[in-house]
């Protein structure tokens, strides 16, 4: 089984886009666009480009698409794997059912219509656990959450519903729901920590510190939440930035002083920057560099699956982001600039 | 039975407005398969909408319907119309008018019950307070610089809670846990309150009423408590009302809205497949049994009578893939079908083998498990769990029959080999022998199964794997020519040449086919070539040898009961009967089990995996919900 995963994702990788892959891709054109894609083994995105004239198109939005890829690939890594490996990398595809969920929420506060939201839930597939049907037809926000508290995210709904019962307020449905998804992806995560050690527990660190770092920045100086509400809001994190470090930084008033007060690690990786979009911008950089010298090493063959995962969604962003690009007509050189996010080649 | 129904593809063109009484005639009908319409021309999709509000409105109807209870039987008036789109649109807009309604009465339940257990859980943290004899009047005077909050919170998140506050000088002092609710005490500088309360919010922090007299006293709470109590009940009560009123003003109406979405669902459902239109004109497409084109013409007259048009056409090749399959069973056979259809549904125009299955598999299992006492015994229980197991007794039944059957040849009866003469043979005596037959049986099945692959395939227009590929006639003679072979080596026939010939004919072509077949390399052609044919030999070889476990289980049957009646022997009267009956049971549970799945392993991988595809469309017809399927 070992040695099935290991050779999956040595194959995987060879998937993965170089800057001058994606370059190419701005200037590649449309009738030779699906063949691009599936020779880099995007079958998914290759179904929006008919090669034969009146040929039905592909009704999923783009986002859909590269989700499907995402789970169809983890899909093959996943089934030599059992236990807590199973059970983490199972449950980093449930933030996609989440986002379900708060796009279904969204939907019974605009009013919106069943098969509206519907057409724009992704589908899950094996991975699915909800009744999509049943829950767009709830209706209202109460039926909904009572709805979801009887399903198998049960333990972040009812968070989120007391919260929002207090306050009747989005964001804090929202922040609810994100906050118990990455505790349960810690708590899954806690034991490939222990079993794997540091290369499974450096890419966890990568993830959590960043979504910490940027949510307390964003709570803070965007909603200017108070410090205190700030800091629960965040996930519980044994990382670079554990729960003291997270409420010194809550407390601080300016987002220099924030950065001023990291860990010199930290501190590094982001000099110069100076908004909230840019720390963004280089802790996920520093995490895809972290992903790809594990998957590049010998580490063990979780690990490595787990960050072929991230470098791969990341890659798939930025197809997006040139087919994007394409669709609105934006000029090759303005695409080229927003893709500039390659990690550098590890030595 | 052994081959789907020919069917015929119907493009059907009526007025948008009687689209929804087309399709209510159709699923009357009850022989219509709904496709996607194939008519480019026809760029609209109008049943979406009536679709769309028919989910609704069903979902709305079944929450009322849990809630209200049922509404009992439904009959559909033979000439009942469907409605339309509007009469739908209005029909939906009064079930949410009900359903908003019970909603509200049933939210107030669901927050009474949570009140009553928040009252529950508040008496025993009041219990403990009063213990305490605390002051509490003194600790929550609001005129002072200290604010204190009492309440509750989940307890998952009372560690974060109490860092958080810990942020802005307050201090968290849990005093009680009921469940999973924390009760504690919260207390830090008036002066930051505001600071908390976002906090608390997302906290999920539920403040605890603390009445006035509390505030005195804790033994004073007792009475406000009772009050508390009182006033849920009344509230309990009035929520009651309002459903039970609902029940009452509502039940005949919610009976009709159940009908006519019954009426609705034939158009809801065959857009699902596409109903696809242009201006004041839908167009329903699917498939329909070519015997009962005429029935279906006759029908559409006299449903309207010259308005519509019906474009009818045998499938074409390129589409057969996509061509439901419509086979009909007899009653005795039918049980057996799932059995078929849990590996897969025949292609359309591919041999449907559940008549072969069925005989087969009785056949395997009676050989493997041929005894007259436990065949009585599986019948017999067959026959009383009848009414449990529907349809499927009748498998269980039959091959309760066919293991007494086999019983009788060889002489078996609860594993005694010694009170009746085996009418054929005794597995036990002659091993040898059944080996042999087993070989032979599997000969034989295999040739059939590469038989009927070589008429599918011919059937599916793909004439040269059914003449040169390995699972059609050139690996049959290169099979035939092999057992042949292996027949004259065992001195069995003396065909040695012809056979060798045959079986060198077949195994060439068979590569040839391979050679011309692999689009590759001349290395990589080379290399499949090899594989591929060698991987022919091996599979027919080894495919033929798992029939020896027919054989197998059979004196396995013999052995087990020999293992038991050397046990019992060795016991007392009552330990020889007790292990007896004991041993008897194992044997049919257990090892009657085994037989089952092995028989039906043999059934799947020896046979069906060599001429079944089995990736076929069910012939799925258009129905009314309330109808059984006349298919």
């Amino acid at each position: 089984m070992s040695a099935y995963l290991n050779t999956r994702v040595s194959l995987y990788s060879g998937r993965l886009w170089q800057d001058e892959a994606l370059d190419a891709l701005v200037g590649v054109p449309d009738e030779a666009m699906a063949d691009t894609l599936t020779r880099r083994g995007l079958p998914q995105l290759a179904a929006a480009y008919p090669l034969q004239p009146g040929r039905q198109q592909d009704p999923r939005s783009l986002e859909q698409r590269i989700i499907a890829q995402i789970l169809d690939e983890t899909r093959v890594l996943i089934r030599p794997l059992s236990g807590a490996a199973r059970s983490f990398l199972t449950f980093w595809t449930a933030r996609f059912e989440i986002s379900n969920v708060k796009t279904l929420l969204r939907s019974k506060m605009t009013g919106e219509r069943p098969a509206a939201v519907l057409a724009r839930l992704t589908p899950m597939g094996a991975f699915g656990r909800l009744d999509n049907q049943d829950l767009a037809h709830a209706e209202d926000v109460g039926e909904l959450l009572r709805r979801l508290e009887a399903g198998p995210y049960a333990g972040i709904v009812r968070h989120a519903r007391r919260a929002f019962e207090q306050s009747r307020d989005p964001f804090s449905l929202d922040a609810a729901l994100d906050q118990g998804y990455y505790e349960g992806l810690t708590l899954r995560a806690q034991p490939l920590e222990d079993t794997v050690g540091a290369p499974f527990r450096s890419l966890m660190a990568s993830l959590i510190d960043r979504i910490n770092l940027v949510w307390l920045l964003r709570y803070r100086f965007n909603y200017r939440l108070p410090p205190a509400q700030v800091y629960y809001l965040l996930v519980g994190s044994r990382y670079s930035l554990p729960s003291s470090r997270l409420q010194e930084l809550a407390a601080l008033d300016s987002l220099e002083a924030v950065l001023a007060a990291l860990p010199s690690a930290l501190q590094i990786q982001l000099s110069g920057v100076t908004d909230i979009s840019g720390v963004f911008a280089r802790m996920e950089r520093a995490a895809a560099e972290q992903a790809l010298r594990v998957l590049r090493s010998s580490a063990p063959d979780i690990a490595r699956a787990f960050a072929y995962l991230i470098l791969r969604e990341r890659d798939l962003r930025a197809v997006r982001a040139v087919l994007r690009g394409r669709h609105l007509g934006l000029a090759p050189a303005d695409i080229r600039q927003a893709l500039q996010r390659a990690p550098p080649e590890v030595s | 039975m052994l081959r789907a129904d020919p069917l015929l593809r119907i493009e059907l063109l009526m007025l948008a407005s009687e689209a929804q009484d087309a399709a209510l005639m159709l699923a009357r009908f009850g022989v219509f398969n709904p496709a996607p319409c194939a008519l480019e021309a026809l760029e609209e999709s109008p049943a979406v909408a009536y679709r769309e509000a028919w989910l609704e409105a069903q979902a709305r109807l079944s929450k009322l319907l849990e809630q209200c209870g049922d509404t009992g039987p439904l009959n559909i008036p033979a000439d009942a119309e469907a409605p339309a789109l509007a009469d739908l649109e209005e029909l939906n807009a009064w079930l949410k008018e009900v359903w908003t309604a019970c909603l509200a009465c049933h939210e107030s339940e669901v927050q009474i019950a949570e009140a009553r257990s928040h009252l529950d859980a508040l008496e025993v943290t009041l219990a403990r307070l009063e213990r305490l004899n605390v002051d509490l009047a003194h600790l929550l005077h609001p005129d002072s610089l200290l604010a204190v909050n009492i309440g509750s919170l989940p307890v998952e998140g009372l560690k974060r809670v109490t860092e958080a506050l810990a942020m802005t000088g307050h201090l968290v002092s849990r005093f009680d846990q009921v469940g999973e609710q924390v009760f504690a005490v919260i207390a830090g500088p008036r002066a930051r309150q505001d600071e908390v309360r976002g906090l608390l919010a997302q906290a999920g922090w539920r403040e605890l009423p603390v009445p006035d007299e509390l505030r005195t006293h804790p033994q004073a709470a007792r009475s406000w408590m009772e009050q508390e109590r009182t006033r849920l009940n009344t509230q309990s009560g009035a929520a009651c009302q309002i459903m039970d009123g609902l029940r009452d003003r509502f039940g005949p109406r919610l009976h009709e809205a159940r009908l006519r979405l019954a009426l609705a669902h034939p158009l809801a459902e065959a857009a699902l497949a596409g109903v696809r239109g242009r201006g004041g004109l839908a167009a329903l497409s699917g498939w329909v049994p070519k015997r009962q084109m005429d029935g279906l013409r006759t029908t559409l007259n006299g449903h309207f009578h010259g308005r519509y048009w019906l474009d009818v056409r045998e499938p074409s090749a390129g589409e057969v893939a996509d061509v439901p399959s419509l086979v009909r069973y007899p009653g005795w056979l039918a049980p057996f079908v799932p059995l078929v259809k849990s590996y897969g549904i025949p292609r359309y125009g591919e041999f449907d083998p559940a008549l072969p299955f069925a005989f087969t598999y009785l056949l395997l299992f009676g050989a493997m498990f041929g005894d007259i006492g436990h065949g009585a015994v599986i019948l017999l229980l067959s026959a009383a769990l009848t009414r449990r197991l529907g349809r499927m007794a009748w498998v269980g039944f039959a091959a309760g029959a066919v293991s007494m059957l086999f019983g009788l040849l060889y002489g078996s009866v609860f594993g005694y080999e010694d009170i009746i003469e085996p009418v054929w043979l005794s597995p036990l005596h002659d091993p040898i022998r059944v080996l042999i037959i087993a070989v032979g049986f599997g000969v034989g099945f295999i040739v059939f199964t590469l038989l009927v692959n070589t008429l599918n395939k011919w059937a599916s227009g793909r004439i040269g794997e059914a003449l040169f590929d390995s699972t059609g006639l050139a690996g049959l003679a290169f099979y035939l020519g092999a057992v042949g072979l292996l027949a004259s080596l065992a001195g069995v026939v003396d065909l040695a040449q012809p056979a060798g010939m045959l079986a060198a004919l077949g195994m060439v072509v068979v590569a040839a086919f391979k050679w011309f077949e692999a689009k590759a390399g001349l290395g990589e052609r080379i290399l499949v070539t090899l594989i591929e044919s060698l991987e022919t030999a091996i599979n027919l070889f080894s495919n033929t040898l798992s029939f020896m476990r027919v054989a197998a289980f059979s004196l396995n049957h013999v052995a087990l009961a020999l293992a038991i009646f050397t046990l019992a022997n060795g016991l007392g009267t009552a330990g020889h009967w007790f292990t007896i009956v004991l041993g008897n049971i194992v044997i049919i549970v257990l090892e009657g089990g085994i037989v089952a799945i092995q028989a039906l392993r043999l059934m799947y991988y020896e046979g069906f995996s060599r001429f079944f595809s089995g990736d076929g469309t069910e012939f799925v017809p258009l129905r009314l919900s309330s109808q059984q399927a006349k298919v």
